[in-house]
This record gives C-alpha cells, sequence and structure tokens, in this order.
C-alpha cells in the first residue's frame, strides 16, 4: 500500500511539474539515406552532434531501408552526420523548436569520386577534410624527382591546375594566397613559393576556402571566391642551430676564450668548439661535448671485444683514453682539466656528421695545446725496519704539449639484416718537457745524497688506428653474429737529455760524486693487430647461447740509444743501450647460457684463454742477445652472472668471474736497468699471471611515488697471486726493485647511497659512504710486510631550493684512512680529510643574480701531527641583458682568500709523501657571454638523482 | 597501407560489399564482431619533453641533436575483442635483443554490456588495478577521413585535462565494435589510431583480423595490483605531475603518456 502511494505522489508530481515546461524535455529525429540514384544505404552510420562544437550525443546505424531514428534526443541545436564508406560524409543541422519529431526525410549522399578516394588511399598517412561536398586533401607522399620544386608536386595532385604563367587552380577556383607553416610567404604572389621552395621538404598540402572558425568547427557550408594554399614543411626538415661564446679577462694576466656554434637538420649536423684560457679551468661541459659531437655522443654500446656481456642496448659513454697520450680519445682530452701549476689550454674542434636513414658518417678534427708550468716541493718518508729515509725534493717543470686528432667513422645498414661499421682513427703529438731540481735524501736524519737534475725530453709520435665491424642478424629470430678486425700502429720518438750531479755525504762528509750526463734517443713501435667473432643463437624464446672468438697480436719493438757526454763528444753507452723486439698473442674461447625473460638475466659460462710472451733484448752496439723470454700461459676463467628486475623499481645484480693478467714482457726481461743510479730495476723471468676471483653484489631501488632513491654496491676480490714489488735499499739508500708474484692480497668496497625529499621539491637529502679495505703484501728488504688500508667515506649533501631564485646546496663530506704496516707497526697512521662546502644562489634586485661558493677542507695525519686546511671561496655577480636572456655579463672573485696551494698529501706502502705545488690562487675576472638561444636565469641545478 | 592504389579501393568495396552480405545472414541486430587488431605505439621523447614548460629551447635542440637520429621501432600492443568485451595489452612477452628488460604492466579490460573497466596500469612506479564503471568519453567529431590498414576512418577528438593532452582517435564504422587502444573507446567503431597532442605518442593499428575467431579473450586468472578508483588514480597523477614539474623533473618518464 505505501508503494503505491509513492507511485501516486510520483505520479501527480510528474504530472504537476510537465505544465512548467515550456516545451517537451525531448525530440526524436527521423531519416532515411539514400545514395543520389535513391536506393537506400543500409547500415550507414549517422551521427547526432551538438551543434556548437560537435560533440557527439548518439550514434545510430540505418535499417534495411535506409531509415534511422535517434529517440529522446534533449533539445538544442544539432547536426546530423550521416556517413557511408565512399561517399561523401553529409552534415544537416537540425534546429529543434517546440516539436516533439523532426522528419529529414530523404538524405541524399554522393559518391567520392573515384579519383579522389585514389589520393587518400595512395597519401595514406595524409587525411582527407571533408567540408560540405568539397574535400580538401593533405598529400604527402606523391613521389617527384629530387630537386623538384612545389609546382612540380602541385601538377600530381589530382584537382589541382597549373596554369602555363604558374597560377594555381583548385577545383576550378583561383588559389589567391599560399601560405607555408601557416604564415603568408612572400607577399601576395602565391607563385613566388610554389616556384621556390623544393618538394622534399614539404610534407602536406593544403587547399582551402578562407573560412570562420565556427565553419572549421562544424564543418558547415560557407561558399568563397577563392582559395588559400598552405605548405606544411616536414617536421625533421627544419633546422636548428645553437651557440654561445664567453671571454673574460682577469687580474694577475688571466683571460679565457671559448666558444661553441652548432647547426642542425635531418641529414647533417655541424658543430666547432674552442677553448683558450689560463685559468686551469678547461670550462667545457658534458652539455658542450655533446654539441660538439651530436648524434656520435653516445656509443652503441656492443664493444668490440666480445666476451661474456648481454647484448642489450646499452650506451656507452665514448671510449678509449687509455694507454699512453697517443692512445687518449677526443672525448678524454676534452674533459681534462684540474691542472695544478700554472696551466695554459688551447682547444679547438670541428665535427661534421652525415646521418640519413641507412647511413652514418662522422669526421671530427681536435687540436689541443696546454703549457704548465709547476713548482712542486715534496716530502717523503719511507720506514724500513731499521732505518727511516727522508726525501725532500724541489723540482720545476715547463711543459709543453701539442696534439692534433682525426676520428672518421663510416656505417651503413647494408640492408635489414647487415651492417657494416669502419672507423679510421689518426693522432699526431709533439711534447717537450723541462724537468729541473734538486733531491736530497737522507737516512736516520743523516744527508747521504744530494741530486741536482735536469731533463729535457722531446716527444713526438703518430698513431693509425682502423677498425672493420661487419654485423649480422639472421632471420631466425635472436640469431646473430659479429666480426670485427682492427689494426693500430704508432710510432714514438723520445728524444731526452739528462743531466745531473749527485754528490753522496758519509757521516755529513762529501765521500764521493757521480756526474751523469747523457743523450737518449728511443724510438718505439707498436702494433696492435686484433681479431673478435660473436655468435648467438636462441634457444627456444628465452635462452641463448653465446660463443666468442677473442684474438690479439701486440707486437712492440724499439731501440734505446744512451750516450755519455763525455768533453762535448757522444758515447753511446753500451750497457744501457739496447734494441728490443717483444710480442704477446693473446686467445680466448669462450661459451654462455643465458636465460632472459621478463626483467631476469642469468648466464653461465667459461673461457679459455691462452697467453704466448716473447721477448727478445740485445745489444744496440754487439747485436749480441741480452736474454730472451719465451713464456706460455693458459687459464679456465668461469663466468657466472645475474641481472634480475624484480619489478620497475627495483634492480639486483650479481656476478663472480676469475680474472688472469699476464705479466709485461719488460719485467720478464732478466736485465738490469740502472738508469736512474738510485732507484735499480730489475726483471724477474719467473713471473706468472696475476690471478684472482672477483664477486660483486649490487641492487639499486627506486621509490618514484616518494622522489627517493637507494643504491647498494659490494665488491669483493681476492688475489691467488698478485704482481707485487720486492725492494731493497742498500746503505747508500739506493733501491733496487723487482717485480714478482706474491700470494694473497685482497680488496674490498662498499658503496651505498640514499636519497629522499624531505621537504618534495624544496629540500632534498643525498647521503653517500664507502668502505674500503685494502690488503697487499710486499717484500722489503727481504722481509713480508703486510699492509692494510681501511677507509670511510660518508658524505652528505643538502639540496635546499625554496624557489626558482634562491637556492642553497650544501655538502659535508668526511674520510678516514686507517693505514696497518705488518712489518713496523709504530708506522700505522690515521688520515683523516673533512670537507664542507656552501653554495649559495641568488637573484639580487634589478635584474641582478649572485652566486657564492665557499668550500673547505681539513687534512689531518695523526702519526705526523700534520694538519693542513684549504678554505678556497669563489663568488660571482651577474646579469642579463638582451631579450631573451641572450647576454650575460659576470664579475667573478676567485679564492678570495687566497689559500689554493695545491697541497696533496698520500701514504702507500711504508711511504707517506707531501707534496705542494705553486698554483694559481686569488684572481678576478670579468667575463662576457652570448648565446644564441638565450641563457635560463632559473639559479636551480638540474640533477638526476 | 599499401602502395598498391586501385585494388585498394576495390578492396574497400569489396569490403562494403562483405559487410553487407553479413547483415544479410546474420540479421541487423546480429552487429557481433570478434578479432584481434595488433597496434603499435611510439612515443616522441624530445616532443614529449619539448613541451615541459622548464625545458630551454638549448635544451631542446640538444636532445635532438643528441637523440633524433634514433629509430623508434615502438611497442607492440595488441585489442582482443569479442562479446562486447575487449583487452588490451602487450603483444606478447618478447625477449628483445637477447636481454630481458621489465616492462610498466599495462592490460586493460573494457565490458561495454556491463559498462565496467578493470585495469592493470603501472604508474608512477606501482601496478595499479582499476575497477570502476565505464565512463563516457566526450567526443568531438571532426571533418576529416584516412585510411588505415585498408579501413577508411573519421576522426573525432577529446581531451585529457589531467595529462593536459588533445587525444585525437581515427575510427571505422567498418568494425562496428566501439573500442580501441590505450582505453580509448565509445566511438561509432573502432579506433585504428590514437594520436596524442599532435604526435607525442601514437598508436596505429598495424594488422587487423577479423576472420579468425576468437575462442577466449586473453584475461589473466589473477591481476595483481594495488586497487584504487579511477578518480583517485587521476588525482595522485595530476599531483605527481605538479609535483614532477615544479621539480624540474620530466613526469612522463614514469607515467604512461
Amino acid at each position: 500500500m505505501l508503494a503505491f502511494r509513492y507511485i501516486l505522489v510520483l505520479c501527480l508530481g510528474f504530472f504537476l511539474i510537465q505544465p512548467t515546461y515550456a516545451q517537451t524535455p525531448t525530440y526524436q529525429i527521423d531519416g532515411v539515406v539514400e545514395d543520389t540514384l535513391g536506393n537506400s544505404l543500409i547500415f550507414a552510420t549517422v551521427l547526432l552532434l551538438e551543434k556548437s562544437d560537435s560533440t557527439m550525443v548518439d550514434f545510430t546505424r540505418t535499417e534495411m531501408d535506409g531509415s534511422f531514428r535517434f529517440k529522446d534526443v534533449p533539445r538544442g541545436n544539432h547536426i546530423v552526420k550521416a556517413t557511408y564508406i565512399g561517399y561523401l560524409p553529409l552534415t544537416i543541422p537540425v534546429n529543434a523548436g517546440q516539436e516533439k519529431k523532426i522528419n529529414l526525410g530523404t538524405v541524399k549522399m554522393s559518391e567520392i569520386a573515384s579519383e579522389l578516394m585514389e589520393v587518400v588511399i595512395k597519401a595514406a598517412k595524409a587525411p582527407m577534410k571533408m567540408r560540405g561536398d568539397t574535400i580538401e586533401y593533405d598529400a604527402s607522399t606523391f613521389k617527384v624527382p629530387e630537386g623538384s620544386t612545389v609546382e612540380d608536386l602541385l601538377r600530381r595532385l589530382p584537382g589541382i591546375d597549373i596554369e602555363s604563367d604558374g597560377s594555381i587552380n583548385a577545383d576550378g577556383k583561383d588559389v589567391d594566397e599560399v601560405t607555408v607553416d601557416g604564415k603568408s610567404f612572400f607577399g601576395s604572389d602565391p607563385k613566388a613559393a610554389t616556384k621556390n621552395l623544393p618538394a622534399e621538404g614539404i610534407s602536406k598540402v593544403q587547399v582551402f576556402d578562407s573560412k570562420s572558425e565556427e565553419e572549421e568547427i562544424t564543418g558547415s557550408v560557407g561558399e568563397a571566391e577563392t582559395k588559400t594554399m598552405n605548405l606544411e614543411l616536414k617536421e625533421d626538415f627544419k633546422r636548428g642551430g645553437f651557440g654561445k661564446v664567453v671571454a673574460g679577462i682577469g687580474d694577475v694576466n688571466r683571460k679565457e676564450l671559448k666558444g661553441n656554434y652548432n647547426k642542425f637538420n635531418d641529414k647533417i649536423q655541424f658543430s666547432l668548439v674552442g677553448v683558450g684560457n689560463n685559468t686551469g679551468r678547461n670550462g667545457l661541459s658534458w652539455d658542450d661535448y655533446q654539441d660538439f659531437m651530436g648524434s656520435q655522443s653516445w656509443n652503441f654500446g656492443q664493444g668490440t671485444d666480445y666476451g661474456f656481456g648481454g647484448r642489450g642496448r646499452f650506451y656507452t659513454f665514448g671510449g678509449g683514453g687509455s694507454g699512453n697520450s697517443i692512445e687518449q680519445s677526443i672525448q678524454s682530452l676534452f674533459f681534462n682539466s684540474g691542472q695544478r701549476g700554472f696551466p695554459e689550454n688551447y682547444n679547438s674542434g670541428i665535427n661534421f656528421n652525415y646521418d640519413h636513414k641507412k647511413t652514418k658518417v662522422s669526421s671530427v678534427y681536435y687540436f689541443n695545446q696546454s703549457n704548465l708550468s709547476a713548482s712542486t716541493t715534496t716530502d717523503e718518508d719511507k720506514f724500513f725496519q731499521s732505518f727511516t729515509q727522508n726525501e725532500t725534493s724541489a723540482d720545476s717543470r715547463d711543459d709543453k704539449s701539442q696534439g692534433h686528432r682525426v676520428e672518421l667513422s663510416f656505417e651503413k645498414e647494408l640492408d635489414s639484416l647487415h651492417t657494416i661499421k669502419v672507423d679510421l682513427n689518426g693522432a699526431f703529438i709533439n711534447e717537450n718537457n723541462i724537468d729541473a731540481g734538486t733531491i736530497n735524501l737522507s737516512r736516520d736524519a743523516n744527508l747521504t745524497s744530494t741530486t741536482d737534475y735536469q731533463n729535457r725530453t722531446n716527444t713526438s709520435g703518430y698513431l693509425l688506428n682502423g677498425i672493420a665491424v661487419f654485423r649480422k642478424k639472421f632471420k631466425k629470430k635472436g640469431r646473430n653474429a659479429g666480426l670485427n678486425a682492427s689494426y693500430l700502429t704508432t710510432e714514438l720518438e723520445d728524444d731526452w737529455t739528462q743531466q745531473s750531479n749527485i754528490d753522496f755525504f758519509e757521516n755529513q762528509m762529501l765521500a764521493d760524486s757521480l756526474n751523469t750526463d747523457q743523450i737518449n734517443n728511443d724510438l718505439a713501435t707498436k702494433a696492435v693487430f686484433k681479431a673478435n667473432a660473436l655468435y648467438v643463437e636462441p634457444i627456444g624464446k628465452k635462452f641463448f647461447w653465446q660463443t666468442f672468438l677473442n684474438h690479439r697480436n701486440t707486437s712492440e719493438d724499439g731501440e734505446r740509444v744512451i750516450s755519455d757526454v763525455v768533453d762535448n763528444n757522444e758515447q753511446v753507452n753500451d750497457f744501457l743501450s739496447r734494441i728490443y723486439d717483444n710480442s704477446i698473442i693473446y686467445n680466448r674461447v669462450g661459451s654462455l647460457l643465458r636465460y632472459s625473460h621478463k626483467g631476469l638475466n642469468i648466464s653461465m659460462g667459461a673461457a679459455y684463454q691462452n697467453f704466448d710472451l716473447l721477448g727478445d733484448f740485445s745489444s744496440f752496439v754487439t747485436g749480441e742477445s741480452l736474454g730472451t723470454v719465451d713464456k706460455n700461459f693458459s687459464q679456465y676463467i668461469p663466468n657466472v652472472s645475474l641481472r634480475y628486475s624484480i619489478n620497475r623499481n627495483t634492480n639486483l645484480s650479481a656476478s663472480y668471474t676469475r680474472d688472469a693478467n699476464e705479466p709485461s714482457i719488460d719485467d720478464l726481461q732478466p736485465i738490469v736497468d740502472n738508469l736512474n743510479p738510485l732507484f735499480v730495476r730489475e726483471g724477474n723471468p719467473e713471473l706468472t699471471p696475476e690471478v684472482s676471483d672477483s664477486y660483486r653484489l649490487g641492487l639499486r631501488k627506486n621509490f618514484p611515488l616518494h622522489d627517493t632513491r637507494i643504491n647498494i654496491n659490494l665488491t669483493y676480490q681476492l688475489y691467488d697471486t698478485q704482481f707485487s714489488t720486492e725492494e731493497s735499499v742498500n746503505e747508500q739508500l739506493v733501491t733496487t726493485y723487482k717485480p714478482i708474484n706474491i700470494e694473497g692480497g685482497s680488496s674490498a668496497s662498499l658503496w651505498s647511497n640514499l636519497s629522499f625529499p624531505i621537504k618534495k621539491n624544496k629540500l632534498k637529502v643525498r647521503a653517500n659512504y664507502s668502505l674500503r679495505v685494502n690488503d697487499r703484501n710486499a717484500l722489503i728488504n727481504g722481509e713480508l710486510n703486510a699492509t692494510q688500508v681501511i677507509s670511510h667515506s660518508p658524505s652528505v649533501k643538502l639540496d635546499i631550493t625554496p624557489s626558482d631564485d634562491f637556492t642553497i646546496y650544501l655538502e659535508g663530506s668526511y674520510g678516514l684512512s686507517d693505514t696497518e704496516f705488518d712489518l713496523r707497526p709504530s708506522q700505522n697512521q690515521k688520515t683523516e680529510n673533512i670537507g664542507a662546502s656552501i653554495e649559495i644562489n641568488s637573484k639580487l634586485f634589478a635584474g641582478f643574480y649572485f652566486n657564492t661558493n665557499f668550500s673547505y677542507e681539513k687534512y689531518t695525519n695523526n702519526r705526523f701531527n700534520l694538519t693542513t686546511t684549504i678554505p678556497i671561496w669563489d663568488s660571482s655577480i651577474y646579469k642579463f641583458f638582451l631579450e631573451g636572456n641572450k647576454l650575460e655579463v659576470r664579475l667573478s672573485l676567485y679564492d678570495a682568500l687566497n689559500q689554493n696551494q695545491g697541497f696533496n698529501q698520500s701514504a702507500f706502502g711504508i711511504s707517506v709523501r707531501q707534496s705542494t705545488t705553486e698554483t694559481l690562487a686569488r684572481y678576478a675576472m670579468v667575463s662576457v657571454a652570448y648565446n644564441i638561444r638565450g641563457i635560463k636565469s632559473s639559479v636551480k641545478k638540474r640533477g638526476w638523482w | 597501407m599499401t602502395t598498391i592504389v586501385i585494388t585498394e579501393v576495390q578492396e574497400i568495396k569489396m569490403k562494403r560489399l562483405t559487410i553487407f552480405l553479413l547483415l544479410l545472414s546474420y540479421g541487423l541486430s546480429a552487429q557481433i564482431e570478434e578479432g584481434t587488431i595488433t597496434y603499435n605505439r611510439k612515443t616522441d621523447w624530445i616532443s614529449i619533453m619539448s613541451k615541459l614548460p622548464y625545458i630551454s629551447q638549448e635544451e631542446v635542440d640538444r636532445s635532438t641533436l643528441t637523440w633524433g637520429k634514433e629509430e623508434n621501432k615502438g611497442t607492440d600492443l595488441t585489442l582482443t575483442f569479442k562479446d562486447n568485451k575487449s583487452v588490451y595489452t602487450y603483444s606478447e612477452e618478447q625477449t628483445a635483443n637477447e636481454w630481458g628488460w621489465r616492462r610498466n604492466e599495462i592490460l586493460l579490460i573494457r565490458d561495454y554490456a556491463k559498462k565496467t573497466i578493470k585495469d592493470l596500469r603501472g604508474e608512477m612506479g606501482v601496478t595499479f588495478l582499476v575497477e570502476d564503471e565505464l565512463k563516457r568519453t566526450k567526443w568531438k567529431i571532426l571533418n576529416e577521413i584516412k585510411e588505415i590498414e585498408g579501413y577508411l576512418c573519421m576522426k573525432a577528438e577529446t581531451t585529457d585535462p589531467i595529462k593536459g593532452q588533445t587525444i585525437h582517435a581515427w575510427f571505422t564504422d567498418g568494425i562496428t565494435f566501439s573500442g580501441g587502444p590505450e582505453g580509448f573507446g565509445g566511438l561509432p567503431g573502432m579506433i585504428l589510431e590514437i594520436d596524442i597532442n599532435e604526435g607525442d605518442a601514437v598508436i596505429t593499428a598495424t594488422k587487423v583480423n577479423l576472420e579468425a575467431p576468437v575462442e577466449k579473450l586473453p584475461i589473466p586468472k589473477k591481476m595483481k595490483g594495488k586497487k584504487i578508483s579511477r578518480t583517485e588514480l587521476d588525482n595522485r597523477i595530476e599531483k605527481y605531475i605538479a609535483e614532477s614539474i615544479e621539480g624540474n623533473k620530466n613526469p612522463f618518464w614514469r607515467l604512461r603518456f
């Protein structure tokens, strides 16, 4: 009964409310869709749209008789739109007044001309725009010969006619305006654009009547007398380029000039870089490197020395950089900085990359010159079992070096399965060094010798390196192969003169003198041939079987001619002059099985490697053999690795491998080298490879929602046998070194960091902690000495970034290094490093900005009661000018407290060493920077974590 | 998209005929369609980055210079549909480049009859399970047509105010199922392409298969994720985007664009 009452009330309510409507709330639309011949179009789609903004209200399909009906349509202004494949969509405005039903009657749809249909299909990516019974089409992929103009392109478009005078006619109407990317081009003459623009730069051609915004949205018809044509440029055809130049001048005769410029389009990248300064600041950043190298900045991460690694897409940054100075890559030169003393650096480079479709060409030329003059005083103590040796020295050097480097690279994808890559590098260097000074050696505070020396060296040489790589994929997914070969050759010529005088003292009385005046001519050539092969075979979808072969043949030969100068006559020193010819042949074959699926990668494998060392030393004068080496070492190398992405935020990695390093031929030669009479070096033919087991464990976890990261890494390396030295010192403090193998030794390290915000985007904490434990054995004067170094280094950084106009960066670090000498515990020592820094960046008044950076470092060594503090304070004030902050004027004051002393302290083995190098300290500089693209004014640093 | 022009036109006419014949045999009410559509999703990171408010033109140019030549093969995803229900997820859990990567979860289930959604999605480092009502998307129908995989498609537009996106959908009434990729649907036909912000992300059909019957929709037995309502997830995403931009970080590294 209750329910009935409610229904009654509701019904009454309904009837009561009803009269308040001026009309019924909804209405109905009916219609029939036919083609122009009067056939019903069955199952045509009929859409009901809001007239104001084309929002879809409803849709339906026509019945067997072509009829459709929309029921319960809310009142308003609508559009009924009928579509049918192959027919022009038709729009009919429906404005509902008081009617309950609107019958649109028969709606006739006309077929799209097959020619135009063809346009749509052919120009696949380019859509066709509908406006009433006219069509605007965006044409894109119409093939025209290279070098064609837009006019040539237009001739191919259906519906467009080009008159003999070049005027354009579309659908029978004159095109009176041509725009490019929607902007007017060359004023009123439409022919100017079409006759001059290249067709290859155009992605779309649009022809339309000029129309109102409403017409644009609704598609309703408005007749126009003329048409406008818009040419849309290809996105990748658009060019880019940027550059900047910084010039500064300061007191103490400091100057700097730095500039870079680059320009690129879809195929070509061109860049220049140049730096010259005497501030010791290289001034080149990571961004500058990227700007210079362009698409070649990062190497596709598959090295050429194939091994146990997976072939996932890892990017590596650059390559090379090890070995002697001639083998340094351009990249490593780019970033060298931080020299002590008074350096002068000049760098310049030019890079040209061509990168289009399947072909990549890169060519870089780089020149660098660095001059360094430095005066260093050193104080070194060595603690032997029965005595202490002290060495004090004052050294001044003047070095100049120049290098020219060229790197060429060519890569071509022959087809989807085959790629070749060829690299050619060349370098030429010339270095001049002058090194002079005095060394005093004392034994338990009694002076034993004084050495005055002056050495002049000139080194020049070249390098050529060629690499060819062939990569092949097979039709079978996952099966692939790689082959590469490289040849490197270098020649270095060293000419130097060595003049020294050693006075030996006994009981503080001059006992003996040794005068050395030698001229040395070294010629060293090196050739390295490498060949590597890799084959990967998939087993099912998740397993891969990988096999690799490595071959390397290194041969080094040369001559060292040492002449003694006696009464201005050069006499070849038979004992020290020699000819050598060495080679090391390395072969490795390995295989592994890897499981890779859903973030889990496990691999297990082993390799067998063999070293064959051949060496021959002979006298330069007599040609008589002084010694030969013929050694062969073989080793099995197991390798296990795990990398597991537990989820997108958590990565775990673990690995085990055995390493074996061969001894150098120099160390194996049974030859005594007493070039420096105080430091005699002997070879050891009994040396065997250094063998160790390495373990690694890593965990990385992110919490993106909380901007928090944790990273922990552990490594442990345990030596079966390690390279070490046997050192003995005689009464005159002449030290004799001999390379030896020694059992044991290990190194362990922990590296961890944590970063999290205290207040998101305003205050961030980054904490690091690392621990290293090193155990190393050596023989000193016949006794085994075990040295253990334990070092802890925690550090904390705070980023305080309350706004874009004010930031503070705080940093505190602590380092404790605890060294224990087994042989002489009284020499155990602890060194501490404390560092703190604060950087403040702030926007001031009137467009001025301010930056100040104060750092404080303190070194302490408990055993020597030594404490050194270095406070360095740099400040600058700057202001931007010109539109878009293109110009910056900056006044800087470096090392305001004049405290930069170039101090260095180290303890290793039984020795403790401190050195001080006179270094550029306080100076002020005014600099002007101009950046084509404008300079960001934010004082926030952007970091990755 | 093929280059053979004339046959393509004929094919469309053939399809029209096929549909017509199908209708005759099933009757109008029997608009049941089933099949699988493979889409390729390409994301243009440089374009996305260039729109972030804190990025300078120099940084955009630098990224274009360094990374602009990188080949983008995209990711394949499949939409399987049957009985008014569709499932959208990765095409196959493949081991690319011999290396197993962990991908963000994406599994979107749409039930157009019951008007419900069930989504498993990895966003901001968390896998969320969203079970909610199917919300009606407000589509504007535009006046453009183009062809995708032999189907003539119409253009529709909607916006995502949370991610600040303008989304264009190309749908065809040649496939009557009102679904589409990335959870989009509700148009008078299947969506064959989604274009977010004019090329920032483009999801295009590369293979349409209506011939092979769908035995069973690929719905996993267990869908494990943090349960959340769509509104709540939207709120979190909105907050995350705002916070990331304030901290000068690209929010879309960790969000499905």
